[in-house]
């Protein structure tokens, strides 16, 4: 029986899922005054024993592979090794990567957020704008399927079959179907709970959208997820490209006349990189 | 026998490989470590791109296919390339640059 839901319940049942990890919203915005963000992030982080001791981790890893021979377990030192701008990076994925996990979301959900969120800094490069914005824009921009497994699996695992019967099924009609709503306009129902800022949650509401608003981080998001799913990177049977926005394109300047060869090298191996780091 | 470029992550890199493009990082748009195209990594080099914050590098290799298994798998690529685009439209060019432009990179 398919379901019928409306706005309010989306935010009643988020109840369910772990709680969002505030350290997001304080790391965005604090993100123009460097200096005062350097202190201010390793408060945050030291907040979270459990975040504290991945991002010492895999200080200590970077430092290993360095072969010099000290154990980190002072986030001052860390920072100093692996600088500002990696921990901020590390401090979102470890973050996102603990409430993914304990939102019960199986390994390929978080494997395709990563290379969407890889692919999104990377293309952020082209458009010159933020890459931790770009970064966050990709890692949350499918957080409406993570609710939507979480509180209504049956419904959700629906959606799956439907797919793989009718492949040339729209995800989004099939989700309309079985629950009313959409991941996008359930992920930015969640965003705005959330009090994520309002350029994130434009990119996750218009991230599948055929012609969606002419906005850097929104084309960074469709087109990482267009580029993630042409090169097939997290190896999912059903990856599907259906719109390649020509308006997101424009926006960020990418003709695809140009040598993209370096750049899809550099989001497959960084993907992989950081999907077995923060896998 | 001929070259291929291949993009390896940091965990996969190894002494001894040759890099295919110029190896650069820069941490707040300043270079601070570079190699130039076909240099031989050494242990220290990759001490050093670990210490850096360096996640992968473009590794030029020896390429053991033949032209028939060169081939084969190029037409692999654009038969799974075909299932993948199967519901966008090709006569849109943004669709159809993305399809060319993977297929090119799936052709090194």
């Amino acid at each position: 029986m398919p379901l019928h839901l409306k706005e309010s319940e989306i935010i009643e049942r988020a109840a369910l899922l772990p709680a969002f990890p505030t350290v997001v919203n304080d790391i965005l915005e604090t993100l123009d005054d460097e200096n005062a963000a350097m202190g201010a992030l390793i408060q945050l982080v030291e907040r979270d024993p459990v975040i504290t001791a991945r991002v010492l981790s895999i200080a200590n890893a970077a430092v290993m592979a360095g072969r010099t021979q000290r154990d980190l377990r002072d986030m001052q030192v860390a920072v100093s090794l692996i600088g500002l701008s990696k921990l901020r990076e590390i401090v979102l994925a470890v973050s996102l990567a603990k409430f993914s996990r304990e939102s019960g979301m199986g390994s390929h959900f978080w494997e395709h957020s990563i290379a969407v969120g890889v692919a999104a800094q990377e293309l952020s490069r082209i458009g010159h704008c933020s890459r931790d914005f770009a970064l966050v824009c990709g890692l949350l921009h499918d957080i409406g399927q993570l609710w939507m497994a979480r509180c209504h699996p049956l419904e959700f695992q629906m959606v799956r079959m439907s797919m793989e019967q009718a492949p040339d099924l729209d995800i989004l009609d099939a989700e309309i179907w079985h629950f009313g709503l959409d991941h996008c306009t359930i992920g930015r129902l969640l965003g705005t709970a959330w009090h994520l800022p309002a350029p994130v949650i434009a990119a996750i509401q218009h991230h599948h959208d055929a012609h969606p608003p002419a906005d850097k981080l929104i084309a960074v998001t469709h087109l990482g997820e267009a580029v993630v799913n042409a090169l097939n990177i997290d190896s999912h049977n059903h990856a599907s490209v259906r719109h390649v926005s020509a308006t997101a394109c424009d926006v960020l300047g990418i003709d695809w006349n140009d040598d993209f060869n370096f750049l899809f090298g550099r989001i497959e191996a960084r993907s992989r990189n950081l999907a077995r780091i923060f896998g | 026998m001929k070259q291929r470029l291949r993009y390896l992550p940091l965990n996969e890199l190894a002494e001894g490989m040759v890099l295919g493009a110029s190896l650069t990082i820069a941490e707040h748009g300043v270079t601070n470590f570079a190699l130039p195209a076909g240099h031989v990594l050494t242990e220290d080099n990759l001490c050093q791109i670990a210490r850096r914050g360096g996640e992968f590098a473009c590794i030029a290799e020896e390429d053991p296919r033949s032209d028939e298994d060169r081939a084969a798998e190029l037409a692999a690529h654009a038969a799974q390339l075909q299932r993948i685009f199967a519901n966008a439209d090709m006569e849109r060019p943004a669709v159809a640059g993305l399809h060319a432009a993977v297929l090119a990179y799936r052709s090194l």
